[in-house]
């Protein structure tokens, strides 16, 4: 971690020592404020308020005139705290911590109210109420950036590498983008091979190639990289570190690798398919009850005039959609994790539409039909894959999503039932030699690694990430990168797509020596610390909060030590110490004293 | 409903190439008119075509419902042409109510019926020109004959097709005798009212139907109760008779030259996908009219005994013959009776779902 500040940083720091003149702005917010909240009382209101040097109101703060205003009144007024009433700081916080920075004040002397969700849009009918209420939350926000110290990102330095976890697909892409972007890239695969799903035959949409041709391609390159290091057969027995310092062990016994280090995590498991269970859509009660990838394994091995599937002809086929997606509780039997696979897993429509278009271009005689829930051939040029299975004579039937279809095998034939939004909701008889299921998408076992990293999931059991628009492909866990189907079922493009994006955002972060973090973490005042030991019992972020011996002005003394990198910021630390040793920047219990105060005033 | 994969081929052998490509949005249904909650079409006509469910197709009135004001194939966002696939539906009942099964043939052969309509034409000409007798004479024998085959031939149409959409499914008779059912199938057939329900109303396809419709039926008239003699009797311009041909035939000539003209422009979807068996239906109305009239007009300038006026009547019979022999009977002929029989199938399935229909059944219908 390095201490020196930046010369920038040195001159912003020093305006904050003189007295305090904070400066308050009303933002009106088009109307989604004014419209309900008395902007121009609530201005003056704070105008009289103690060390409150400027308050003003304006339609946009965050408008470039808005933001001037700002800058303006810092350089011509002597402010040197400011306060912005509007939206929630999600949106704008950063906008006008900028604007502190260009006026050379310390970006962190900043803060932000939100009188927009927390008043204005939540008491719409008491006008006068909302008024009262933000001018109390603003006066608070003054207490509260009064005592506020100018504080300093902190800077972390950063090994230079990805670890990125699995070969498949998006591992290799992922590693490649790192490789291309001056990283250093390990694969720390687990089977004998790079591919992943990909290793198989059969036809891949939208190029219509071989699947193990588009992962051939692909490994050659990552081999052929000198940047990228590949383990094979190797297992993980141990992740730990931080953002810009993680540590990836192997198990040892198979010696392929011990250690990795780096700066970033991609994490790059994949998928595994949905296996049917005995009986479901008649899955296990024939032979002639198959899954896609089956269907598509064997489909390619065939040529000749006539379909020949288990030592018999087949004049027809049947695709049933939504094999292990959009379950419904209740009507599916839940898997091994006792739940039900609610989400669509949006590539099994336009992988068994493409299957039934080959079918058919193999096989002209054979009649084709296509169960299905919602047609969901999403993605560029994927609806002309629907478009041309209709025009290729394939019978669709559309089923309500909470009626499953009927299989039976009678003398050898498959019978299905099945009730057809498309016929006026008639029950449909069809008979069928062969029966293809498309199975949906799982999430791999990887409960180890999510152990080991504290990963968090979302509740169709994938990684999470932190928002799907504003951080995609981000882990909570600083520094870790979701590739691919980890993160949700996603097609091949897309995977690519989101494995380039979480290669490239481990590059951005690992571009300069030392990685910078919010400041936002435990400090600790070593003379105030009695050394009970309360406070890292506390802590749930490993490696965050220790207890250590240290030379406290002369004396040998046991104190809390933080390690800001690790440090969450969470303040469950802070609630437990007693004689308010350890407080979170930014946040400090004096700050919240204070905020209390003021709104308890009155 | 079992599911029948070959089905749609077979439908597709009477035209509607385009209909695979329909993915059952409905929005012909919704743009069409004439669709109603108890005859709602195209779309159901088309799934009941995409599945193969035949007894559902055989057994329903929809298609004569329909008058191809053609909204539905411009709405359609497929471009599946839902209007002219109702059209196909047309030519697949008319060929599945043909006992004989020569509709069918016709329909997926029409080089025969084209070439059979020349050669029975040309042939009755050759024997009429060598004929020695009083021609005359045997013209009202020929005349004579048409309505016993006429009859006969509609007799078993109608029959079918009600078999096929009310007694396979009611089981017993059911007749309406309601007197709004029969003045409105009356109407219907006499002016195709439906034609309005469009909701642009193409008057001029309107007009040139009516026009050959009612010039036809006069034309019928007229031969089926031997009004015309030309051979033995010099007509004036002023007299009656005159004046039913004159309206007769121009009717046929001046609605079945609109008709062609259409036909061959294509500028409104009705008749942009004509069947090789519209043309000759078209086309022998046309000379039917043209015919009738030159012969009548020769007769009044040049008298009977003219061997023109003879010439022309011959020709005049002959096109008569072939057009009787080939054409009545098989294929599109016959929607002239299913159309206005639909209305009132349509009202007696009304009635008979509130019993107050005429029933009665009879033994040997289970």
């Amino acid at each position: 971690m390095s201490e020196n500040l930046t010369e920038k940083e040195h001159t912003v720091n020093e305006n904050y020592r003189q007295k305090p003149r904070v400066a308050v702005y009303v933002c009106h917010c088009g109307g989604n404020i004014s419209d309900v909240i008395d902007v121009k009382r609530v201005a003056q209101e704070l105008s009289k308020y103690p060390n409150v040097a400027v308050s003003r109101e304006y339609a946009f703060m965050c408008s470039s005139t808005g933001q001037d205003y700002i800058v303006d009144d810092i350089r011509n007024n002597g402010i040197n705290r400011v306060v912005v009433a509007a939206c929630s700081p999600a949106l704008h916080e950063l906008t006008f911590r900028g604007a502190l920075s260009r006026a050379g004040l310390n970006p962190y002397l900043y803060e932000h109210v939100n009188i927009r969700e927390q008043s204005s849009w939540v008491h719409k009918n008491d006008k006068e109420g909302a008024t009262v209420k933000a001018i109390a939350l603003i006066k608070a926000g003054v207490e509260k950036i009064l005592r506020q110290d100018p504080l300093n990102s902190i800077r972390v330095e950063a090994v230079h590498a990805a670890a990125v976890i699995g070969g498949g697909i998006a591992g290799m892409r992922a590693a490649l983008s790192c490789a291309d972007n001056g990283l250093e890239a390990v694969i720390i695969e687990k089977s004998d091979s790079l591919g992943g799903n990909l290793n198989r035959k059969g036809k891949v949409y939208p190029s219509n190639r071989q699947a193990f041709e588009v992962a051939g391609e692909l490994s050659k390159k990552v081999l052929s990289n000198p940047n990228i290091k590949v383990y094979l057969n190797s297992e993980i027995s141990f992740v730990g570190g931080y953002v810009g310092n993680f540590q990836v062990n192997g198990k040892k016994s198979d010696g392929k690798f011990e250690k990795v280090k780096a700066g970033a995590i991609i994490m790059a498991t994949g998928f595994d398919h949905y296996k049917p269970q005995k009986g479901e859509y008649g899955a296990g009660l024939s032979d002639m009850v198959i899954t896609l990838p089956q269907f598509e394994s064997v489909f390619e091995d065939l040529d000749g005039k006539k379909f020949i599937f288990g030592g018999r002809e087949i004049s027809s086929v049947a695709f049933m959609h939504c094999v292990g997606s959009r379950q419904i509780d209740g009507l599916d039997k839940p898997g091994k994790n006792g739940k039900v696979n609610d989400y669509c897993s949006r590539i099994c429509c336009t992988a068994a539409i493409s299957a039934a278009n080959r079918l058919k271009e193999k096989f002209p005689e054979t009649a084709i039909y296509d169960i299905y829930t919602d047609m969901r051939t999403y993605g560029m040029e994927h609806e002309e894959y629907y478009k041309s299975a209709s025009e290729n004579d394939i019978i669709f039937f559309r089923r309500p999503l909470e009626e499953r279809p009927q299989v039976e095998i009678k003398e050898g034939k498959i019978h299905i039932k099945t009730r057809d939004i498309l016929t006026m909701n008639e029950e449909m008889e069809i008979e069928t030699d062969l029966l293809v299921l498309s199975t949906g998408l799982m999430p791999r076992d990887i409960s180890d690694l999510v152990e080991y990293m504290k990963l968090p999931k979302s509740a169709d059991g994938f990684l999470q990430e932190v928002h799907p628009k504003l951080r995609p492909v981000e882990c909570a866990n600083n520094g870790i990168f979701l590739a691919g189907t980890v993160q949700g079922p996603m097609d091949i493009r897309e995977t690519l797509q989101a494995a380039n994006t979480a290669a490239v955002k481990a590059a951005a972060l690992l571009s300069a020596p030392d990685i910078p973090l919010d400041p936002f973490v435990a400090v600790v005042d070593e003379d105030k610390c009695t050394g009970c030991g309360l406070c890292p019992a506390e802590c749930s972020y490993e490696g965050a909060l220790v207890m250590t011996e240290k030379d406290v002005k002369g004396k040998k003394k046991k104190v809390a030590c933080v390690n800001p990198a690790l440090c969450k910021g969470c303040g469950a630390c802070a609630a437990v110490c007693q004689p308010r040793a350890i407080n979170v920047a930014g946040w400090t219990l004096d700050q919240f004293d204070a905020m209390v105060e003021a709104i308890a005033k009155e | 409903m079992k599911v029948n994969p070959n089905f749609l081929k077979e439908v597709k052998k009477y035209g509607a190439f385009d209909i695979s490509k329909c993915f059952n949005c409905g929005n012909c249904t919704a743009i069409c008119p004439l669709s109603a909650q108890d005859a709602s079409f195209p779309r159901k006509m088309i799934r009941y075509a995409q599945v193969g469910a035949e007894k559902e197709i055989e057994s329903s009135l929809e298609p004569w419902l329909c008058y191809y004001c053609g909204e539905c194939s411009d709405t359609c966002p497929r471009q599946a042409y839902p209007g002219e696939f109702m059209m196909t539906l047309r030519r697949y009942l008319i060929a599945k109510y043909d006992l004989t099964g020569i509709s069918a043939f016709f329909y997926r052969f029409p080089w025969v019926q084209n070439l059979l309509t020349i050669g029975i034409f040309a042939v009755s000409l050759a024997f009429f020109l060598s004929y020695t007798g009083d021609f005359q004479e045997l013209a009202a024998k020929i005349e004579l004959a048409f309505p016993v085959y006429v009859t006969l031939a509609i007799a078993a149409y109608v029959f079918t097709f009600y078999r096929k959409t009310i007694l396979e499914k009611a089981k017993k008779f059911v007749l309406s005798i309601n007197f709004s059912n029969i003045k409105e199938t009356l109407i219907h057939g006499l002016t195709q009212k439906n034609f309005a329900g469009c909701s642009d109303t193409d008057w001029t396809r309107w007009i040139a139907h009516l026009f050959v419709m009612s010039g036809y039926t006069l034309t019928l008239v007229i031969s089926n109760l031997h009004l015309l003699e030309p051979l033995k009797v010099q007509y004036s311009v002023s007299e009656f008779r005159t004046f039913l041909v004159f309206y007769a035939a121009s009717a046929i000539i001046l609605g079945g030259f609109i008709m062609m003209f259409r036909r061959a422009a294509k500028k409104v979807q009705s008749s942009s996908f004509s069947h090789s068996s519209d043309w000759l239906f078209v086309i022998m109305l046309f000379l039917i009219g043209l015919s009738t009239l030159s012969a009548h007009i020769s007769n009044i300038i040049l008298g009977p005994e003219d061997k023109i006026v003879e010439l022309l009547y011959k020709l005049n019979i002959a096109v008569e013959v072939a057009w009787i022999i080939v054409i009545v009977p098989f294929t599109k002929w016959i929607h002239i009776f299913f159309r206005p029989m639909a209305v009132y199938l349509r009202n007696l399935k009304k009635e008979e779902a509130e019993g107050k229909a005429l029933a009665f059944s009879l033994p040997f219908i289970k």
